[in-house]
């Protein structure tokens, strides 16, 4: 449990939060396990620019905020994608692929 | 962005709610991840810690949520405005004082520009009207500037132009509508078709003119003004294509302009637009060579500019020189902004030196806050100490008392804004009185923007420097001297004395100015305008000419009307001028030739001003015989012509010879030939304006120059109400249906003359004294403040045995040094901006030193004064007192 994930380059902690979010409502802690479960404990976000990370999504309107109860009957603080933030989405996980795609061959050529 | 905006709103004004559920959201992630650690073996404690450290300290969490909600900026600019506000609520002395100054200063700058805005920015309610031009003749060689075309000028011009997508000839002819109620006068505009297309105007009922109506031969036809319609035609809905009797002769109505649009120049309420061809009168003058009768009104093509039109105008005047030899070689033509020829010169400039009053005059009050500002500030030192050490950047505590002057700046503007409705009616003399109605001045939205941008520059130009300088008091000092009383900081002590130097300059500027404008009016109202003004009446009996038709009915009514007037008691001493001194705007002109002696100016007529003047005339003025006679009975319509000039006349046309005997050849048409012989010479009259020197001048006698009526002069010593009546009673023995207009006293017609700039010295009057009255309560408050600065330093002085006069005499000196310093500055200021006075002088230079020397001598006394009562205050410290509160 203590060894450390890789820390998350600058600018993809939007696009992984966008990303889990396009599989349906969660709340920030959720969100957090969920990128941590998929990338198999790999990828460790750090918690706190997670909530702030959140907050300016809202502000920009990709994402919204509702308060809703929990499967074991608490309040919490729900996050969903909007339109806006699924085109966002789409650009952003393009981008992401062209890049990764361009690092690879790079690192594969020499 | 929409919830871009929502949130930092929500976050704005439901800061509680806000911050609660980011209490309880972050809450419900620590507790789920506690419990997740719990559950895979870890002690609750433990499990606490590390999910508080991995969520990185709960309270720099949150305020990194906030940043990203991005409500640091608003909430901050919020709170110090509620801040601002409770420091102003706090302190409502200074508050008060600095509003109500501002208010003077943002009031005096708003109602100005709003005539500013009216007169000189956008003085004409027809569309891209910076794009409509005069065209106009000029000789130079015969002196005449800027004249109307001829007809062959005008058809050459509308043919062959290539540079103007609409032009237009008009003049005014007044003709006499009948039929339909009592017949009347009504302004006419005699206009080519395209009058209204260049204009870009389209009438309310109907169609404007066609180019088949322009045509000589057409049949008739008129457009009425929609005042005329309602009024007289009860709003007749049936009055496209009925006829109205225009001098007898029937048109048809083709069209109704609406009541907002007002024609250039002529801008009558009740109007009426014929065809050129259409009007006896010009008609006959198209035909007559070399006759100038024509204004032209001209729209500059797309993409043509201003240069290109000028220089195809002046191509355009050598061509036709070419053509037309005889009627147009000398002559040139040129184009001018009909903005600025509606506006004119005058009113330009005397609008812009009241703006730069104004303007000053709002500097002056932006000092006075300055300076209380800063005097504030020391006050305050301990307060900003505290704040910085407490850990407030330099920029917020700027940002902070910025926003603190912004409040006051707007507080001056709205108050300002409320002055400025109150007085901008008063504003309607400053404007053309020519033109009165083409724009009424009133607080628009272009003005009420511009309040505000005042009232925000105003804030930056008193705050700034105050609110740097109390930001950047030095942390360790001001902790320290909170200890005690807080002494002022060298550098503002200096800035306090530099504002205060400063308005007493431009309160200095300002002084000279209205004291230049002061003695030019008082100069201007007491030159002798070279005739009798007291107890001489002026009205105006118009004939109808269809049932007037000849000269001879002219004078049979002239003579009869007379012959009854002077029977009326007391009326004795009256005439018929035409016109009359101070009666039409600007200059009447005759051209004339002196029989015997060569054409001049290569076949241009010399002119001068003349009247037409039945036989009493200069004994009812009071204008001085020099030699020879006065016009008698017998120079009547039969007898041998004659004629009478004035001084000026014979300085500049017989120099050298006695002009009694000679004879002048001038007349209307078709008498401009008619030689006529000068019997008499008399004194010189200011008839246009009490300004303009005058001019060479002839008279003849009215009967044998009669007119259709016109305006009448009555010497009498009885009341208006008599006198008017008296002037009824003889016109309706002889026609009840004759109106009598314009009646007025010859002193009311010239106080008229001066109106403008009267009232121009009288504003500019009051905004030196204003400043006056400014600088006097800066340099009070300046002085008055650094002496009680320095009570302690007083008491010593005091205790060591100087005496309360050496005390009085170094606070006066003080003060008598910044009035120096400001007066000295003042002066030559005044000295290089007298200059655009200039135009607007009458018989006073603008460096004139009486001004200069008076108007510093006031500012001097009205300083000492000022530093009088602070200096008594400092020669009156009690020692142990003053020791004591050190």
């Amino acid at each position: 449990m203590n060894e450390p994930g890789i820390d998350l380059p600058q600018g993809t902690l939007d696009l992984l939060v966008l990303r889990i979010l396009a599989l349906g409502p969660e709340h920030g802690w959720g969100i957090s396990e969920r990128i941590q479960q998929i990338s198999k404990d790999v990828l460790r976000i750090q918690q706190g620019s997670l909530y702030p990370a959140l907050h300016r999504l809202e502000r920009r309107g990709w994402i919204k905020a509702r308060w809703a109860t929990t499967e074991n009957n608490r309040r919490a603080k729900y996050y969903e994608l909007t339109r806006s933030g699924r085109k966002q989405l789409e650009t952003e996980e393009s981008g992401w692929k062209k890049l990764a795609a361009a690092v690879a061959q790079v690192l594969e050529a020499t | 962005m929409l919830s871009d905006l929502w949130i930092r709103l929500r976050s704005l004004f439901r800061h509680k709610a806000v911050e609660a559920e980011l209490d309880d959201e972050l809450r419900f992630h620590l507790d789920r991840q506690i419990e997740k650690y719990v559950r895979s073996g870890m002690a609750l404690e433990a499990a606490r810690r590390r999910a508080r450290i991995e969520l990185g300290g709960l309270e720099q969490t949150k305020e990194e949520c906030r940043d990203a909600r991005g409500v640091r900026l608003l909430e901050t600019l919020w709170q110090d405005i509620r801040y601002g506000a409770r420091m102003l609520r706090k302190s409502p002395g200074f508050t008060l004082v600095a509003i109500l100054v501002l208010a003077l200063g943002i009031g005096a700058n708003t109602a100005i520009f709003s005539v500013v805005n009216s007169a000189l920015l956008n003085p004409l309610p027809y569309p891209r009207s910076g794009r409509l031009f005069l065209v106009f003749a000029s000789n130079p060689h015969a002196r005449i500037a800027e004249t109307t075309l001829t007809w062959p000028d005008f058809v050459e011009l509308r043919g062959h132009n290539r540079v103007f997508s609409a032009i237009a000839g008009f003049a005014s002819h007044d003709l006499t509508l009948s039929g339909h109620g009592e017949p009347s006068i009504v302004s006419t505009v005699v206009v080519t078709p395209q009058y209204f297309s260049v204009l870009g105007v389209t009438p309310l009922l109907g169609r404007a003119f066609l180019s088949a109506d322009g045509r000589r031969g057409a049949p008739p036809v008129a457009i009425l003004s929609e005042n005329l319609w309602r009024t007289r035609y009860g709003s007749d809905p049936k009055i496209l294509g009925s006829s109205i009797v225009l001098d007898h002769r029937p048109f048809t109505v083709v069209g109704v302009m609406p009541a907002g649009f007002r024609a250039p120049f002529f801008p009558a309420a009740d109007q009426v637009w014929i065809p050129l061809f259409q009007d006896t009168l010009f008609r006959s003058f198209t035909k007559i060579p070399g006759r100038h009768m024509l204004a032209t009104l001209a729209r500059l093509g797309a993409g043509v500019t201003r240069a290109q039109a000028q220089a195809r105008m002046q191509a355009l005047a050598a061509r036709l020189a070419h053509k037309f030899p005889a009627q147009n070689a000398g002559w040139t033509a040129g184009i001018r902004s009909l903005q600025k020829e509606v506006v004119g010169p005058h009113v330009r400039t005397a609008l812009l030196v009241l703006l730069g009053a104004v303007g000053l005059l709002l500097l002056i009050a932006c000092a006075n806050i300055a300076s209380l500002l800063l005097a504030r500030a020391t006050a305050r030192t301990r307060e900003m100490a505290v704040r910085l050490a407490l850990g407030a950047s330099r920029g917020r505590l700027i940002r902070q008392l910025l926003a603190e002057s912004a409040l006051l700046g707007l507080l001056g503007g709205l108050a300002g804004v409320a002055l400025a409705f109150a007085c901008v009616q008063g504003m309607q003399p400053l404007l053309p009185s020519a033109l009165p109605h083409l724009r009424p001045i009133r607080v628009s939205g272009e003005v009420l923007f511009f309040a505000l941008a005042l009232s925000l520059a105003a804030s930056l130009l008193f705050g700034l420097a105050p609110a740097f300088s109390a930001a950047n008091a030095s942390l360790h000092a001001g902790l320290k001297e909170a200890a005690g009383r807080a002494t002022e900081a060298r550098s503002r002590r200096r800035a306090r004395n530099v504002l205060a130097a400063t308005e007493i300059a431009v309160a200095m500027v300002l002084l000279v100015g209205a004291g230049l404008l002061i003695r030019s009016f008082a100069a201007l109202t007491s030159v002798s305008p070279g005739f009798n003004t007291h107890h001489v009446w002026q009205a105006e009996i118009s004939l109808p000419r269809f049932e007037y038709k000849t000269p001879e009915q002219w004078v049979a009514f002239s003579n009869q009307f007379l012959s009854r007037l002077e029977a009326e008691p007391g009326m004795k001493d009256a005439a018929f001028a035409v016109p009359p001194p101070f009666f039409v705007q600007g200059d009447l002109v005759l051209g004339f030739r002196i029989a015997g002696s060569p054409p001049r100016y290569g076949g241009i007529n010399p002119t001068a001003h003349f009247a037409s003047v039945s036989p009493d005339y200069f004994r009812v003025m009071g204008i001085p015989l020099v030699r020879g006679r006065f016009f008698r009975e017998a120079d009547s319509f039969t007898g041998p012509r004659v004629a009478i000039v004035s001084r000026a006349f014979v300085r500049r046309y017989f120099p050298h010879e006695d002009p009694i005997g000679k004879r002048l050849l001038c007349g209307f048409p078709p008498d401009t030939q008619i030689p006529r012989r000068i019997v008499g010479i008399v004194g010189d009259v200011r008839d246009v304006s009490l300004g303009q020197a005058p001019a060479p001048m002839i008279y003849v006698p009215f009967a044998q120059m009669p007119f259709w009526g016109g305006p009448l002069v009555v010497k009498t010593r009885l009341r208006a109400s008599s006198v008017y009546a008296a002037i009824r009673q003889a016109t309706a023995s002889i026609d009840p249906d004759l109106p009598v207009t314009n009646f007025q006293s010859l002193q009311a017609a010239i106080q008229s003359s001066v109106a403008q700039p009267r009232f121009r010295t009288l504003l500019l009057s009051l905004f030196g004294a204003l400043a006056l009255a400014l600088a006097a309560v800066g340099i009070f408050g300046v002085l008055s403040y650094s002496l009680s600065q320095r009570t302690g330093e007083i008491g010593i002085r005091l205790s060591l045995g100087a005496s309360p006069g050496s005390i009085r005499k170094m606070a006066l000196l003080e003060g008598a040094k910044l009035a120096a310093v400001g007066l000295g500055a003042g002066a030559l200021a005044a000295f290089g901006l007298a200059r655009l006075l200039r135009s607007e002088l009458y018989a006073v230079t603008a460096h004139d030193l009486y001004t200069f020397v008076a108007a510093a001598v006031l500012l001097a006394a009205v300083a000492l004064a000022a530093c009088y009562v602070p200096a008594r205050r400092a020669m009156r410290v009690d020692p142990v007192t003053a020791l004591r509160h050190e």
